[in-house]
């Protein structure tokens, strides 16, 4: 039987600004519309260059970007759930949670890694052709993206777990999940868009 | 065993995600393809935006300017790769 949860219960009312600082969602909208920029001008750029983009795309390893994608959603749910702990007080659960958010961010690392190695390996580089301009940069920036993300998570666990965060002020946990959620959003436009669509 | 909204969320997005991930082998036109996963990746990131970000219970207008962003960027995306249309 499907329920809802007491720590979910507790946020349901409506509010007026969104979660977390309001100076975090408009750094995330301008994230946004950068990454949004990069998808057209990669779109854009592709409509003029069909055939070479389909072609380079099957060198692509589909799986990595799947695994990708189950770990940045996963660890997205990961973060909601340090949110609803620390919304009913349980900082050590919010700390948990947020350190099993951080190590997904880290297999998401170093699967990215593994993926950049085999292109090196094949001596691929940014001039290599116009997909690989596009593919290196693009999925780089975002990786950069995760990176910082991690960071943060991990600066928000280490005051939670030092109790810096109470039921009726946890902004920086807010925060910092917000940031997390931007990251995984721009993930599942960009796995499609470079990996799957042609 | 209690399941919160979340919880439920996180099984549709994995679905989602390994239905985007198998669509080439489903034998669709380039443009049914295309479309498909596109709304696929929209449905995904707005379900991210209401229940992740928790912008579904938030008024005013954060949640309007990401949906409006969403279908923007997605249709914009979506007119590029259908044959005929961005090139």
């Amino acid at each position: 039987m499907l329920t809802q949860s007491p720590a979910l219960a507790v946020a349901t009312e409506r509010q007026d600004s969104p979660p977390g600082d309001l100076a975090i969602w408009i750094f995330i909208f301008a994230e946004l519309v950068a990454f949004g920029v990069f998808f057209l001008a990669y779109a854009f750029t592709r409509a003029n260059h069909v055939e070479l983009f389909n072609h380079y795309q099957l060198h692509l390893d589909r799986t990595a970007g799947l695994i990708n994608t189950l770990t940045l959603i996963i660890s997205s749910w990961l973060v909601v759930r340090a949110v609803a702990a620390i919304r009913v007080g349980d900082s050590k659960g919010c700390v948990r949670w947020l350190w099993g958010a951080i190590a997904l961010g880290g297999l998401f690392v170093v699967v990215k890694l593994s993926e950049y190695a085999v292109h090196i390996g094949d001596g691929i580089t940014l001039s290599t052709n116009t997909f690989y301009m596009f593919y290196l940069s693009l999925t780089f920036f975002h990786f950069m993206h995760v990176l910082m993300g991690m960071v943060i998570l991990a600066a928000v666990a280490l005051k939670a777990a030092r109790g810096g965060y109470s039921v009726e002020e946890h902004t920086g946990v807010e925060t910092g999940a917000s940031y997390w959620h931007m990251v995984d959003l721009v993930w599942l436009i960009l796995f499609p868009l470079i990996y799957v669509m042609r | 065993m209690t399941f919160a909204v979340s919880d439920r969320i996180l099984l549709v997005l994995i679905a989602l995600t390994l239905v985007t991930f198998s669509a080439p082998a489903f034998g669709l036109s380039e443009t049914m393809l295309v479309l498909g996963v596109l709304l696929l990746a929209v449905i995904k990131a707005q379900l991210v935006v209401d229940y992740f970000m928790d912008l579904k219970r938030v008024r005013g207008f954060w949640r309007p300017l990401l949906t409006g962003y969403l279908l923007l960027v997605g249709g914009l995306i979506a007119w590029a790769f259908i044959p005929g249309g961005g090139g």
